[in-house]
């Protein structure tokens, strides 16, 4: 494993305006020093290597990039964007290469009278709350160079989903680190959208963080859409806190990238609180797509749901593990996790794992994980009523995708991402994905 | 119609037809009985292509073309219906859906335009009446969650929107009961036509009280042992299969 040039990460930092996040970015780089990035033989990345990350890392920093306080979008991006801010109706954020585009912010009253009200993190946001406790948290804070601060006054209710594009151009920048501390407050009820894009021929590497705060009672359905380019890499985070009778809904959907890692980690702090997690992979040619999730159950009663599909086609790799964690005292705890995975060539290839850790008394938990290819009797039926043998594939596929595209908690996202797997799933299949 | 000249057939190593000939007009309706294991399910699979099943030797002919040498969809839109035995339970792919996709799959290869879907949906909902079938079922999965019976009609119900030139029957009659079984009869009689064949595969008489076949094939271990016209069936259901085995090897 390459490891990251230190001095140059520190040259960067330093060169940093100062502003509000100066003592965390250092903090953070302190952290980061200790570990460096993930390797192999960590556990948890044993399948994922970032390899390719670092040495994109220290191209960036060798080059001594000076931090811009705007980003612009070339017309290609635009238009990458618009494909989805278009198709899908909410209040729609751009963040482009980590940066968020004031000017191309929806109307603040507007957002106002909905209930929320975003600052950049370094102007009105609780910089104290932001988490660097493990290498890429730590390396995103450490040269993040600003994030956005989304508040969600208590009770309130958008009429629109509030949705945040990630989109990055290699040509501007191939490094980009963003995040989101997004805080919910008592008993609202929010969607919000996560959707991922990137233009250019050239590799780039971008991380993401997000934290969510989900105040007593709060609702929240979260959709997360990846569709980055077939060159680029994504490493992402999620983690949110889940106070008394809160509600997390989420659903994640990975149609793009070439090495692509997702971290969902809830904390399910308070009792009553539950969470329903749900994902969707679609991997062609040389993929890498990681999910993992941990779900720590602190408290209980309280419940968590996960179901994570994926398809596999070509020489794609993907990984899941799912772990919930039941601690001692949790006790009512009800998780449940399961992993599907269909396997349309013989090169593709799954590393599951759902792992249960239970440390109380009176739980109810379950787990499993399967790994297939479609079922030749299905297969044989419909072409004895005359589909040919690739409708009949994707059928079979979309039935197989269907149950997590249907569990979709935002209704705004249905016929998109129900029309981008049908995309996905005939390039899956005829072979030319992207 | 169909013709087939001393077929064998195998799966894995299993050789379980040993050159069966049959000879199959437009017009007629033919029933084919015998024990279990004697090949009856072999035959419907391989005639519908299943690619489990291996000719090894011998040939199938229907209208002229050597049938092996097609797809199974091919065989489909060429008029070949099979009514399986299990039909298979497809979560998440509509019935209504499926049917629409096989009758436009053989339209498009008749060359004629995709059929009209409110044409459609009224035509199913007819023949389904016919059928005593609830209408709902239509829009749930593809035999998902189907009763036995509901499954066998709802075989019938495909083969009577797709008007197929060849159709046989796999154990359609098994696990009805009396009700179920003449809805189904209903449903393959009113397919009789003078240029339509039919092939029932049975492993009991029942059926055939309610679908008079014009010849009754006794199949076992592989090879049709005797021919006859209906009172063929009526014989084996007093004296049993045996009573042909025995004759056929004096």
């Amino acid at each position: 494993m390459i490891a990251i040039a230190h001095e140059l990460l520190e040259a960067a930092v330093a060169r940093m305006p100062e502003d509000a996040l100066t003592p965390a970015r250092k903090a953070a780089l302190a952290h980061f020093a200790t570990s460096g990035f993930p390797a192999v033989r960590d556990e948890d990345w044993k399948y994922t290597n970032l390899r390719h990350a670092v040495e994109l890392s220290n191209a960036w920093l060798g080059n001594e990039v000076v931090a811009s306080r705007e980003s612009n979008m070339t017309a290609a991006a635009e238009q990458a964007v618009k494909a989805i801010t278009e198709s899908i109706d909410a209040y729609w954020i751009i963040v482009a290469n980590g940066i968020a585009t004031v000017d191309a912010m929806p109307d603040a009253n507007d957002l106002q009278s909905n209930g929320i009200s975003i600052t950049k993190l370094s102007q009105n946001g609780n910089v104290a709350a932001m988490i660097a406790d493990d290498p890429m948290t730590s390396f995103n804070a450490a040269l993040l160079q600003d994030g956005l601060q989304v508040r969600v006054h208590p009770s309130a209710d958008p009429s629109k989903p509030l949705a945040f594009m990630f989109v990055d151009e290699a040509t501007q920048s191939d490094l980009s680190q963003a995040r989101l501390i997004i805080d919910v407050g008592v008993g609202a009820m929010i969607d919000i959208i996560e959707a991922h894009v990137s233009i250019g021929p050239d590799a780039q590497f971008a991380n993401t963080v997000i934290q969510l705060d989900v105040a007593d009672s709060a609702r929240v359905g979260f959709v997360r859409i990846q569709e980055r380019a077939d060159s680029h890499i994504q490493v992402g985070k999620l983690i949110a806190d889940l106070h008394g009778d809160a509600y997390f809904d989420y659903a994640s959907f990975d149609f793009g990238g070439s090495l692509i890692r997702n971290d969902v980690a809830i904390n399910i702090m308070e009792p009553g609180a539950s969470v329903n997690l749900n994902g969707l992979y679609l991997a062609a040619g040389k993929q890498h797509i990681d999910n993992h999730t941990r779900v720590d159950h602190r408290v209980g009663p309280s419940q968590s749901r996960e179901e994570y599909r994926g398809i596999l086609g070509g020489d794609s790799q993907c990984v899941f593990n799912g772990k919930a964690i039941v601690h001692k005292g949790a006790d009512g705890t009800d998780a449940e996790q399961s992993n599907h995975n269909l396997l349309l060539s013989e090169t593709a290839e799954i590393d599951t794992k759902p792992e249960l850790e239970i440390y109380a008394e009176d739980v109810k938990c379950a787990h499993g994980a399967t790994v297939g290819q479609l079922e030749r009797s299905a297969l044989f039926y419909l072409r004895s009523r005359g589909l040919d043998r690739d409708e009949a594939v994707q059928l079979l596929t979309r039935a197989f995708a269907a149950r997590i595209l249907t569990a979709s908690p935002i209704a705004e996202v249905h016929a998109y991402i129900g029309q981008k797997t049908d995309q996905r799933l005939d390039a899956l299949i005829h072979g030319n994905a992207q | 119609m169909l013709e087939i000249n001393k077929l064998k057939t195998t799966i894995g190593d299993a050789e379980i037809l040993k050159g069966l000939s049959l000879k199959v007009n437009a017009g007629e309706v033919h029933a084919i009985m015998g024990p279990n294991g004697s090949g009856k399910s072999t035959l419907a699979q391989v005639i519908a292509g299943h690619d489990d099943y291996i000719a090894t030797d011998g040939t199938v002919q229907y209208d002229g073309q050597n049938l092996l040498e097609l797809t199974p969809e091919e065989r489909a839109r060429e008029g070949v219906f099979l009514g399986f035995q299990y039909p298979v339970e497809i979560p998440g792919v509509n019935n209504a859906y499926l049917l629409k996709a096989a009758i436009n799959a053989k339209r498009r290869h008749e060359g004629q335009s995709e059929v009209d879907a409110f044409e459609f949906l009224q035509l199913a909902r007819e023949k389904m009446k016919n059928l005593d079938m609830d209408p709902s079922l239509l829009n749930r999965g593809v035999n998902e969650g189907f009763s036995g019976g509901e499954k066998k009609r709802n075989e019938i119900l495909q083969m009577v929107m797709l008007e197929p030139r060849l159709a046989i029957l796999d154990e359609t009659d098994s696990g009805l009961d009396i009700d179920a079984l003449k809805a189904v009869a209903k449903g393959i009689n009113a397919m009789r036509s003078p240029d339509r064949a039919i092939i029932v595969i049975t492993h009991y008489q029942r059926l055939l009280d309610y679908v008079e076949p014009d010849f009754v094939h006794v199949l076992s271990e592989g090879r049709i042992i005797r021919s006859g016209d209906k009172t063929l069936a009526q014989q084996l259901e007093d004296k049993g299969y045996d009573w042909v085995r025995e004759a056929a090897s004096a």
